[in-house]
């Protein structure tokens, strides 16, 4: 007789629950239930389309930034597709990047030190990671602090982190002085130092040039360094694996690609993503089963049919990263490749942060208001963003004034939604001939859980 | 011992996140003196129904009960392990000295308040306006408050980590009429911002983008309207919405959900329909008349131009 297993794990964003099947002490299949739905969807419809600015970054609390994001692309879209120019000047561009990148920035910090180091606190002897302790712990204070400090810039062009709604079609609300910017930039090279000194433990120069597990290992004796080598002793660089298969939907300016990867590279198309509802409470056309084999509120999502797996290492393996495209060939998409993978990108996000605001031209506007009233447009438009748990997809659809559907895909629907008839997800797939119930909690963690994400 | 347990309802997290940014003093610094029991987000070796039980059976005391998130008892809707949100706080509410409410949702239902398919979403002890939460109207903790509400969406941390301190000292809380602590929820979000200048001598923000000019005309800006001190105490100690240039979405109040059109000024022959918070329409149409007529040349210069 197989035994079952239920969990309600903490230590992510939201609380989920697995359920495991063992046989013979090996997990044979796991299914990830995301219970608590809010039905952000069906609240917005029949909103005033910019209504859409306030209430979807209220979808999550660790990544609302990314929701504004995608509801003000969404949005411009639609008078793009409805024939009409939309200008956007290069400064309110580059504020959007210097904001989305400072959210991910902040939650990887704050997801490596509060969700994932505590697991190491239950596998290995406490004493030599008392820092690392949640609360008392001085790394664990001091990546509070940091991943805080970082926000102040989101703070600086939007008023607060999190829940601001700074960013609308034709621009962004803030007109920053000149003083602004360089104190933003003063926050940026503090992290910067952080980063360096406690987390990887050398320049960032220097920390660029790595292409190997060892190269970094043998130099480096930062944070990153002492976790990798935790995950080596605990079999974790070879354990975890989903189906080494990437999604990114959207570009992050220059610094990381969308594309499509299975055993070659790929353009991204948006007519091949499919919701599928077999297992998910609920349905496509929005009502809800509560038939005995369901077991999620978030539907399932498939690219040509197939699960692909989204986030920071998806985005360094399209944009052809060497460093990850040497440890994808050796150790697959492991437990270990995958949490260094949204390290590194707190690092390469940084220096792209300094750079863009340094761009900044405040003699342009910030705004440039939109030929027309979005109320008085028809259509359908796309908001793709890479946010910090990877590929975020709004689809609105507007219609006399009002919001007439609204859609939502969240990097971690692409992760940890349930199952299709032929494939589980890819967080599913991953924990499955697992021998403890802790490595498969670390394995799910390594994702990035966002369960308040997952059903919205 | 001092304690903490923080539960969650339906919620996006915001408010605990807002919390870590805390500062001057930190979050984490109040657990210098309180035992904090569990928290979904921090906590890594306790299990949340082991510490529920022992609270239930008087082995443990428990100081302050904090919840963020609207209450359902639908657990098809909301449910951790096998009990929906509004048993364990059943179970919990007559042992908490204090309960506190942290953000809109779980003051007053707030958004998921707002999904029709399930019609049993509530705040604590109020459902929007009304005192129809899950606890009854006239409940009241052990040490004699009712849920102390800190509203917003979210919450800046400073007000929990102020209104815990508070208790902790053992100076009294006074509450409003939503039962948010008087001390700040006294201030309206429009004081302190650095547009009052374009507001005193009515000049409107034509477009979004600029740092001159009031969004209170045009841009449907709360901030007259809002209880919350966010002008006074700043975000991520940096700035507000209003300084940066977005409008107040009177995310403190009941009906912050209720509304809609967060960027227009809803006017009837040109004067806002909604005038702040304490003057009435003559007054305000009185006094907006004799500030346009006279003239402040500051005010309509780039702050750059100015003298
Ligand atoms: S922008 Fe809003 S808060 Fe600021 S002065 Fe004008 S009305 Fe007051």
């Amino acid at each position: 007789m197989p035994e079952i297993t239920k969990t309600v794990l903490n230590r992510v964003e939201g609380e989920i629950t697995l359920k495991l099947i063992w046989e013979n002490d090996v997990i044979k299949d796991a299914f990830i239930i995301a219970p608590n739905f809010r039905g952000f969807e069906f609240i917005l419809e029949g909103k005033p389309p910019l209504d859409a600015l306030v209430i979807t970054p209220r979808i999550c609390g660790i990544c609302g930034h990314a929701h504004l994001m995608a509801s003000t692309f969404a949005l411009e879209q639609i008078y793009k597709s409805a024939g009409y120019k939309l200008e956007i000047s290069e400064k309110a561009r580059l504020i959007r990047n210097i904001t989305l990148a400072c959210e991910i920035i902040q939650n990887h910090i704050r997801w490596f030190y509060i969700f994932v180091y505590p697991d190491f606190l239950s596998l290995e002897n406490k004493v030599s990671l008392k820092d690392f302790e949640p609360i008392k712990g001085k790394k664990w204070r001091k990546a509070v602090d940091f991943s805080s400090k970082i926000v102040k810039i989101i703070s600086i062009f939007g008023g607060q982190w999190p829940h601001t709604s700074y960013s609308l079609p034709g621009g962004v609300m803030c007109e920053p002085t000149n003083m602004e910017i360089v104190s933003a930039v003063g926050i940026v090279d503090e992290v910067l130092r952080y980063f360096e000194e406690d987390i990887i433990g050398m320049n960032i120069e220097d920390y660029l040039q790595i292409t190997s597990l060892r190269e970094f290992i043998n130099k480096s004796s930062g944070d990153l360094a002492t976790f990798i080598k935790l995950s080596k002793k605990f079999h974790l660089h070879k354990t975890g694996r989903a189906y080494n298969r990437f999604i990114s939907v959207a570009d992050f300016d220059t610094l990381f690609c969308s594309g499509i990867t299975s055993r070659k590279k790929r353009l991204f198309d948006i007519k091949k993503v499919k919701e599928v509802d077999t297992y998910s409470y609920l349905l496509k056309d929005k009502s809800f089963s509560f038939d005995k084999k369901k077991y999620s509120w978030s539907k399932a999502v498939r690219y040509e049919g197939l699960p692909y797996e989204t986030g920071p290492l998806a985005r360094q393996i399209n944009s052809e990263n060497q460093l990850f495209l040497n440890l994808n060939k050796k150790l697959r998409d492991s437990y270990l490749v995958r949490i260094w993978a949204r390290v590194d990108e707190i690092g390469k996000l940084l220096v792209f942060v300094k750079n863009c605001l340094k761009k900044i031209n405040i003699k342009e506007p910030s705004y440039i208001k939109p030929v027309k009233d979005i109320k008085e447009l028809e259509g359908e438009g796309y908001g793709l963003v890479e946010a910090a748990r990877g590929s975020l997809i709004h689809r609105v659809s507007v219609k006399e004034g009002k919001i007439k559907d609204y859609n939502i895909i969240t990097p971690s629907v692409w992760n940890l939604g349930p199952r299709c008839r032929k494939y589980l997800s890819p967080a599913e797939k991953a924990i499955i001939g697992q021998k403890s119930e802790l490595t498969a909690h670390m394995i799910l963690r390594s994702f990035d859980v966002c369960s308040v994400c997952t059903t919205h | 011992m001092y304690t903490l347990l923080w539960l969650q309802g339906l919620t996006c997290n915001g408010n605990t996140q807002s919390l870590l940014n805390a500062e001057n003093p930190s979050f984490y610094t109040l657990f210098d003196k309180i035992n904090l029991l569990y928290h979904p987000s921090i906590s890594y070796d306790v299990d949340l129904f082991e510490i529920i039980n022992q609270i239930k059976n008087d082995k443990l005391p428990l100081t302050f009960l904090v919840v963020e998130g609207s209450i359902t008892s639908d657990k098809r809707f909301f449910s951790i392990g096998d009990y929906s949100i509004a048993q364990i706080i059943d179970a919990l509410k007559e042992k908490a000295d204090y309960i506190i409410a942290v953000g809109n949702c779980a003051c007053f239902g707030n958004i998921p308040a707002n999904f029709d398919k399930n019609s049993d979403v509530k705040g604590l002890q109020f459902r929007f306006k009304e005192k129809k939460g899950f606890l009854p109207s006239n409940f009241k903790s052990k040490k004699g408050y009712p849920v102390i509400n800190i509203s917003g969406c979210p919450i800046h941390p400073q007000w929990f980590v102020s209104t815990i301190l508070n208790l902790l000292y053992k100076k009294p809380v006074y509450l409003d009429g939503f039962n948010r602590p008087k001390e700040l929820y006294m201030y309206l979000t429009h004081d302190g911002c650095t547009r009052n200048e374009y507001f005193e001598w009515k000049v409107e923000l034509e477009e979004f983008g600029h740092k001159e000019g009031c969004l209170f005309y045009n841009q449907g800006c709360r901030g007259p309207l809002t209880h919350s001190p966010c002008n006074k105490v700043l975000w991520n100690n940096t700035s507000s919405k209003t300084r940066a240039g977005m409008p107040c979405i009177g995310c403190t109040e009941f009906d912050f959900p209720l509304r809609e059109n967060f960027f227009e000024t809803k006017k009837n022959m040109g004067i806002p329909e909604e005038v702040p918070i304490g003057v009435s329409k003559r007054v305000y149409i009185t006094i907006t008349g004799v500030a346009k007529t006279l003239k402040n040349e500051r005010v309509n210069k780039r702050l750059e131009e100015t003298e």
